[in-house]
Formats: C-alpha cells, structure tokens, sequence
C-alpha cells in the first residue's frame, strides 16, 4: 500500500509539524487530547516510515528517493531531498524515538501540556529534516530551527537551574553554527570561481573536495576548522561538551532522550556528511588532534562519569565517553571504524535513552535523582531493575547486546588504523563498565529504605514504551547484519572519497596475501606499509 | 535679470517632476499646520492621524511613478535605489503614524504639529535618498534631522524626553559640523569646482600626492558626519538616550526611516560617489562596522530597558549593514543594503507595536515588563518571540534570509573577518533577545485580563509576524524587487 518515495518520505517528516498546527486550534486545557494526538502522530509518523527500511535499495550507494525543487534560482537553492544509508538510519532512530519520547512524557509532564506537545512534534520534524535534505542551505535552516523547540523544551519544563542550561546549549550550538555557514558560504564562493555556477547541493559540495584539495593549506585547515567546531559542539567532543552535562541534567525527561538520541548524532553524522568527504586532506592533517580530542573525550567522560553523585549526570558524562568512541571509530577512516562509529551512533541512541528513561521513572516516583538515595531498588521494582540492567549492559557493551557489536567494530577499525589509540579506548571501555556497574549496585543492591520500600513498579505504559528499545537492543546484539548491510555501500563510497588509499592498500594487501598462498617464493611480494591481513570491507557479511 | 530668473525658474520646472513627492509632502505639511488646523477642533486632532496616512499612501504611489532622472544641477537622482529607499521611509513613516495612536490619545497630545513634522522629515528623508551632491546631502540631512530632534522632544513636559531631544539636537549639530567641514575639504581638494559626488570622485582621484592627506582627512569627516546619522559605533553615544527618551512611535520611526535614508546616503556617496576612494575609507569603515557589530550587541546584553536593548541592538544591526555599503561592488551591496533594511523596518516595527502595547497597559518600558507576556496574551507573545528571534538571525525566519544575504555577499567580497565578527555577535545577540523570550514564557504574567490589541497595531503586527514566518519562502521574489532597487 505505502511504498517508500519521496512524497512518502517528506509526509513521515512534515506530519509532526503539521500535526502541531492541527493541535494548535485544540484549546489549551485538554490534556488528554494533546497526549494521545501527539503519540498517534509519532506513531504514524514512524509507521509510515518503515517502509523506507524495507525499500531501501542495500547495492547501491546513491542517495535514494533524491528529489529537487527549485527554490531561489539565483542562489542556487533547492529544495533537495533524498536519503543514503547512513541518513535512512538515522531517519529510522529518529521516527523510532519519537513516539517513545511522547509515551514518557505523560506523567513526568504536569503543566503547560500543549505548549510541550506542540514543541515536542515541531522539533521532530526539524531533526527529521536534517537528515532527509541534500542542499546546505536547507540543511542549515533545519539544523538551526532545531534549536529553537529544544530551547524551550529545557526552558520550560527542566530542572531548577533551566534558563541557564537552555541558553548556554543555545549559545554554544549558534555560535559553532555560524562558523560552519562561514565555510559553507566559503566553499560556495569558491565553486563559483571554479565552475561558474551557484550551486547549494550537498552532491556539488562534496565534488568540490578535489579543488579545495588544491587550494592553500591555510584555507583548507580554517574550513576544516570552522565545520569541525560547529560539528564537535554539537557531538559534544571534548572540550566542548560543557553545555551537555548542564542541558541533560535539567531537561525534562524527554528531553534528555531525544538530545542524547538524536541530537548529539547530528554532530557525528556532520562529520560523516560533510568535514569527511568535502575535506578530506585537512581532515586527515588535522587528524592527530581529532584523535587526541577524541581519546581524551572517552577518558575524561568516563572518569568524570565514575564521580557524579546525580545519577543523570553520570549518563550525561557516559555520553561524551560514548561519543567520544564514536568519534574514533569515525577517525579511523576506514569501512570497519566508520561503519562501527555508526553502529554505535545507533546503539548510544537506544542505550543511552533507556538509562535516561530509567533515571526519569526513578525521579517521577521520588523527585530525586541522588545516587545516595537509593539503594535496594531491584526488591520493591523487579521489573525496573531487569530492563535497568539490560539497557546499563547495552551501554556497556557486553556480548549479545548492541552496545558489545559496535564498540568492538569500532576497535577493529581503530586498531586498523592506529592501535595504539584503540589500547587506549579500550580502558574507556572497562572505565565505562565500572561506572555504571558501580551505579547500578549502589542503586539496585544494598539495604532497602522505608520509602524506597514503597517504591512502584513499572506500569504497563512504561513497559511498552521500554519494550521497543529493549527488542532493538538484542536484535543489533544477535544479528547487526541487516543495518550493516544498509549501511554497506555508502561507507565504501564515503571511504573512497576520504581515504582512497585504504582500498588501495587492501587490494595490495590481497595481492600480497594470494602470492604468500600460491608460495611463489622466488617472486617478490609487494611492498605495503602497515596493512593488515585478511581485513575485507563489510564487516558483518 | 528677468531673463536670468525665467531661466532659471525654467530649469526649476523641468526638473520638478523628479520631486513630485516631496513638493506634495511639503504642500500638505504646510497646509496642514494652516489652515487647515484652523478646522478642527481641540478634541478632534486625531483626525489629523488618517490624514496622515492618506498622504503617505498618496506619496508612495506619487514615488512609485516618478520616472528615473537627474535633476537640479544634478543634485538630485531619481532611480531605483532612490525609489527604493523613499518607499521604505515611507513604510516607517506610515508605521509610525499607526502606533502613535494610542500613546498620543492616552497623553491627551494629539496635535496637527506632530504630524506635519512627520511628514517634514520624511520630504528630507525622500530628498536624501536621492541626493547626489554633498550639498544636497547635507540640505536634506538637515531638514530630516531638525523635524526629528523636535519630535524627539514632543513630550515637552518630559524631562527624559526633552533632555533626550536636547542631547540628539546638540550631538547632531556637532556631527554636521563635521560633515560640512569634511565637505569644504573635499571641496578645495577637488580644486573649489564642484561638489557633485560623480564629478567630486573623479577629481578627487587625481589629486596629487601632496595633497592626500587633505582628501584622506575630507573623506573621514565625511564618514564620521555620516556615521553619526546612522549611529554608528562610535559615534552612537546619542542613539541610546534618544531613543529611550522619545515617544516610543519615533522610537519606532528613527529606528526604521532615517535609517534607511541615511543608509541610501552612505551607499550613494561611498558605494557609488566616492568609489574610485574606495582604498581610503574601507578600512576606517571597516573598523566602524566592526565596533558597531561589537559594541552594539555586547552593550544590549546589559540592558534593562527594552528601548535601550532596542537601540543598542539597532546599533548593531547597523553594523551588519555597513558590510553592504563595504562592497566593492556597489549594485550588490545596494541590493543587500535594501534587503536586509525591508526586513529590519518590518521587524522593528512588529516589536515596537508590541512595547507600545504594553506601555499602553500602564506597564514600563523595561523588559521585566514582558514577564508572562506569552501565557497571558499567547497570540502577542508567540508574535514577539518571532520578532525576537527574527532579530536574532534564526531561521527560517526572513531576519535570517537578510543576513544571510548579507553576510554571503561579504564573504563574496572577501571581508571574511568582519563576516566572522558578524555571525560571532549575531550569536551574541541570540543572548539577549532570547532573554527578552525567557521572560515572556518562564516568568509568571502579572495579574489582571489583558486587554485586546486594538485595529492598527494588531494590523501591525499580524503582517509583519506572518510576513517574517513564510518570507524565506519567497526568498526570488524578494531578490527580485531587490535587484529593482540595485539596477532599477
């Protein structure tokens, strides 16, 4: 009945929006009317998503269901949509979220509820929209507006210390942002030196990457420069993670998953879009400093997590580890570090939003996030303490959860790359079990007090709204293939573009490999500088 | 003798239909204060008000049909960029008159003379737009400035409006002191022939090198007389205390109008006049937009009057302005110029509308008094938030389409530093008007029912909030009356 196209694509993004404007004239005091109206659009949204999943053509790395309009010729904006495999995902988290934020949001919620759906289904179709376009400027008005809903969302309805969080993740995203339209424009301009036209798509971007590889060294550095800080901002890698612990400890709820799901991953999948194909060569100069950025990020969140006293701070500071991670994998610029980087981008939305869901449920029932004042948990709520412990053993990557497949792909790739930044990940990665086993211990074990005693269980809107992030979780951690596969054909173009080397170096290292078997000893085998046996792209086939 | 006066006069006529609008302002105005207030009694001023805004109605369909053309010695040049430019006086004019209402009726200060002097600057308004001589320049900046250094002091028995009417009266006859003297330098080092800027930039060009530092000191005068006008940083000192100590409506009005005239002046005698100088000014002007864009949006953020907040703000958008006027291509700085003022007069206006409402509900002007505003009146509210953040350059807003413009012909024109100070105080000015924002939705409203808006300032501010939402969408169409302007 509903094939994936683009008509289809654009209605699963812009029905949030319009949504809002039907609830809009819904006057303000039904509540229930604005819970369930706006679920249902999530819900349909999300549905009329999944055919997308199954439509998507897995052998071909084209950006699918690509449609242009024009818009303002003499710019050369269009209005350009359409979706690879690295975008499809993120698209699928995003619609797969969606509902779960709204279902979390009915009890934490007890004031001004239409401004909150309203802002909730508005900030859906804006994320949704950075990743469905291919035109910069359209992609920079998407990435923009988003700001706006999320603002509010913290400002309204957060902790006491909002107003601050609010602005400060405001100011800090606006003013990496500006920078980046700094060298959006920058690169414009120069494509109009050199090819005469005006052209906003992101296709005639990346093309550009072989004549700004031609330009000065100071020039490509400053463009890296101003995408990386707009992007790193937003990931958060350190040192710009500062707005994070701030707007993720006084958000409401939903608030929290959605910028741990969502948000965050437009920073890396910034990386993935733009820095990486359109500057490749700075990129690759800038690299050791990436990389220490990345690996002090991994240790620092995570010793900074082990710390926290406030329980969401501790996810919060598991964040930047977590994104720090796949940062690296990322950096490694090779199909298994990106293709892991992305994988985790994915789990770190479905883990993290599952511990911020947990610490929501806690705070509902107590209005205390406190490490300290909890304790026994598992014996008034075992229902909580089950799906608590699988979504803290998904963050923390054990085998069979999704968390396990990412990280480890991640380290393939890195140690690829550069082993000795996976050795140091890898302590990140036992820093990370140990600051969250700690927490769930101290949360779940130990003596009982009186209150917590009393303490509900999950009722059965929050298992429900548990369960699909549960599913998800086991399924990437059994059977990661059939999101590898999606994501199959765009890594192997995005490698070529940034590191066309590697597949150099692999074809070498097979030639290298079918001389060692045949033993044609007297023949010399080529040479090939630090490239390692038997690792083929696709990983997961 | 007579055969000289007939010449003249001759002359005069042949050239008068280039200032149709300007002729039919000052025959009104004129007629107006007598005798046609003669005819209408104590109570009744406020007629004078739809008067008004016939006339301006009038006026922009008279501007509209004058043809291009270079008159009166070529003084005075009529094309699209003056066309342009009058119209957006015009609008600022109009808006004014609009929000006047309910303050002049709430003081009981309804006069025949406030809208005479209304009409008096926007003819020197409508003169500078077009004014291609120094002199002309000069004559028109001073009947616009005059009208409105009374008007700034209209509420005479204010001490805040009359001490800020004082202060912009004396700051602005020093800054034309300036002006004139930067002209008389000018004047002898173009060798005492002419005063025509197309005629002055040519002369000027070839002067000898002895002579540059008379140029070099001439065309500073020049900028600083200029700078003033426009409050440009710093020569802003004036802007902050006037505008807090008018009439919120000329508030409104010497946000919008002389802006846009004195930005048409800044393009004509420096984007086109005193191009072939281009080499002298652009760095002083450089630093100029730097400072305004600096100080202009570091000052806002301490303010506590929304007037203030207001002007400081203005500051800084003139500032961004300054970056048009910087291009070395002067049509796409004029159409970036034009642009980026269409939309601030439309944005200025809307906020305005809503300060003057809640001056109207006996609260103050500070911006503690916006607390609760959008739970209270949500409709004002969410107009203001998108006036707010219009401001602030968030899109898909048209504030940001504007800027955009802007700051992609900058960077085209390789002023990417100042392009960089540019976007880095825009996010700056993010800060506060988003706090004006925190206060309207996180603060609890006062008590009491708020009233309706009422006809005009509703009309107001419902276009110009959906104009600001759905005009990037129509971003060729605006390009397109842009490039009128430019080229036309």
């Amino acid at each position: 009945m509903f094939t994936a196209n683009t008509t289809l694509m654009l209605v699963a993004t812009f029905l949030p929006f319009l949504g809002a404007l039907v609830l809009l004239l819904v006057p303000k005091g039904q509540r229930k009317v604005f819970e369930y109206g706006s679920l249902a659009v999530m819900i349909v949204s999300f549905l009329l998503s999944v055919p997308f999943w199954f439509g998507y053509d897995r052998a071909s790395d084209a950006v699918q269901w690509f449609h242009a309009w024009t818009w303002i010729p003499s710019l050369g904006v269009k209005f350009a949509v359409g979706m690879d495999g690295i975008s499809l995902l993120l698209w699928l988290l995003t619609t797969f979220i969606g509902p779960i934020a709204i279902a979390c949001s009915f009890s934490a919620i007890q004031e001004r509820h239409k401004e909150y759906y309203l802002w909730m289904l508005v900030l859906q179709t804006a994320m949704l929209g950075v990743f469905i376009t291919q035109d910069m400027f359209l992609f920079y008005l998407f990435w923009e507006v988003m700001l706006v809903p999320m603002y509010f969302l913290i400002a309204i309805w957060g902790g006491p210390q909002r107003l601050y969080a609010a602005i400060k993740l405001f100011l800090y995203t606006l003013a990496g942002s500006v920078l980046m339209l700094v060298a959006i424009l920058a690169i414009y301009f120069l494509q109009h030196k050199t090819t005469g036209v005006y052209d906003f798509s992101l296709a005639s971007f990346q093309a550009m990457a072989p004549i700004i590889a031609q330009q000065s060294k100071t020039f490509q550095i400053l463009m890296a420069l101003a995408f990386f800080i707009g992007f790193a901002i937003k990931v958060p890698m350190f040192p710009f993670h500062t707005w994070l612990p701030d707007a993720h400890v006084q958000a409401p709820t939903a608030g929290s998953v959605i910028l741990a799901a969502i948000l965050l991953k437009m920073g890396t999948y910034g990386f993935v879009r733009f820095l990486l194909p359109i500057l490749p060569g700075a990129t690759k100069e800038l690299m050791p400093y990436f990389l220490t950025l990345a690996l002090i990020g991994i240790i620092y969140g995570a010793l900074v997590a082990m710390i926290q006293k406030d329980m969401k701070k501790l996810v919060a500071y598991s964040s930047v580890s977590h994104l720090g991670m796949c940062m690296l994998g990322l950096f490694a610029l090779n199909p298994y570090g990106i293709k892991g980087g992305l994988l985790q981008m994915i789990n770190h939305g479905i883990s993290t939003s599952g511990l911020f869901l947990a610490v929501g449920i806690v705070y509902e029932r107590r209005h205390t996030r406190m490490i300290a004042d909890f304790g026994g948990l598992s014996k008034s709520m075992p229902v909580y303490a089950t799906i608590f412990m699988i979504m803290t053993m998904s963050s923390l990557g054990l085998p069979l959860l999704n968390g396990f497949i990412g990280e480890g792909v991640i380290l393939m790739g890195a140690f690829q790359a550069f082993p000795w930044a996976a050795v140091v990940a890898t302590l990140g990665i036992i820093l990370g079990a140990a600051y969250l086993l700690w927490m769930y211990q101290r949360v779940m074990f130990g003596p009982i007090t009186p209150v917590n005693e009393k303490m509900e269980d999950l009722n059965l809107r929050e298992v429900l709204y548990f369960a699909p992030l549960v599913i998800v979780a086991f399924w990437i951690g059994m059977y990661p293939k059939p999101i590898m596969d999606v994501m199959d054909a765009p890594v192997r173009k995005l490698v070529t573009q940034v590191n066309p080397d590697f597949y150099k170096a692999e074809s070498l290292a097979a030639q290298q490999a079918a001389a060692a078997r045949v033993g044609m000893r007297g023949m010399e085998a080529p040479e090939a500088q630090e490239t390692p046996l038997a690792m083929t792209h696709g990983g997961g086939h | 003798m007579t055969g000289f006066a007939q010449g003249l006069l001759d002359a005069l006529l042949q050239d008068a239909h280039l200032i149709v609008p300007q002729l039919f302002l000052i025959t009104v105005a004129t007629l107006m204060l007598w005798p046609g207030d003669l005819f209408v009694s104590r109570t009744e001023k406020h007629r004078w008000a739809s008067v008004t805004l016939v006339v301006l109605g009038v006026t922009a369909w008279l501007v509209a049909r004058v043809d291009n053309g270079l008159g009166f010695g070529r003084m005075f040049q009529m094309d699209g960029l003056t066309r342009g430019f009058q119209l957006l006086c015009i609008l600022g004019a109009a808006g004014a008159v609009a929000l006047s209402q309910r303050v002049l009726n709430g003081l009981k200060q309804q006069t025949v003379e406030y809208y005479a002097l209304i009409l008096f600057s926007l003819a020197g308004m409508l003169f500078l737009c077009g004014a291609s001589d120094l002199i002309s320049v000069y004559f028109s900046l001073e009947l616009m400035a005059i009208s409105i250094y009374i008007l700034v002091a209209y509420l005479r028995d204010w001490k805040t409006s009359v001490e800020a009417g004082l202060k912009y009266f004396l700051l602005g006859a020093f800054s034309s002191g300036i002006l004139v003297y930067g002209i008389s330098l000018l004047y002898g080092a173009a060798g005492g022939t002419t005063t025509n800027l197309a005629d002055l930039g040519q002369a000027l060009a070839l002067v000898p090198k002895a002579d540059s530092l008379l140029v070099f000191g001439g065309v500073l005068m020049v900028l600083v007389g200029m700078s003033f006008k426009v409050a440009a940083v710093p020569f802003h000192m004036w802007s902050p205390d006037a505008y807090e100590g008018a009439p919120t409506p000329i508030t409104a009005f010497m946000a919008t109008a002389p802006k846009a005239a004195a930005l048409a002046a800044f393009l004509r005698v420096f984007g086109t006049g005193f191009h072939s100088l281009f080499t002298i000014w652009v760095l002083p002007l450089s630093y100029i937009a730097a400072a305004s864009m600096i100080l202009g949006n570091v000052a806002a953020v301490r303010q506590v009057s929304m007037k203030r907040l207001l002007a400081y703000s203005s500051i800084a958008h003139v500032g961004y302005m300054l970056l048009g006027v910087l291009s070395a291509d002067p049509v796409a700085g004029a159409q970036a110029v034009w642009l980026y003022m269409a939309i601030y007069v439309v944005m200025n206006f809307g906020a305005f509308a809503v300060v003057i409402y809640l001056q109207g509900q006996g609260e103050g002007e500070r911006i503690e008094d916006f607390r609760g505003l959008g739970r209270k009146h949500p409709v004002l509210g969410f107009a203001m938030m998108i006036f707010l953040l219009s401001l602030a350059g968030i899109p898909p807003l048209l504030g940001f389409f504007g800027k955009f413009y802007l700051f992609k012909l900058a960077i085209e024109q390789g002023h990417v530093t100042l392009t960089v100070i540019a976007l880095l105080t825009s996010a700056i000015s993010a800060y506060y008007y988003l706090g004006v924002v925190a206060q309207m939705y996180f603060k609890e409203p006062t008590e009491g029912e708020a009233p309706a808006l009422g006809g005009l300032p509703a009309f107001i501010v419902g276009v110009a909030c959906f104009l600001i939402l759905v005009g990037t969408a129509f971003g060729p169409w605006l390009l397109d009356w842009a490039g009128k302007v430019a080229l036309g």
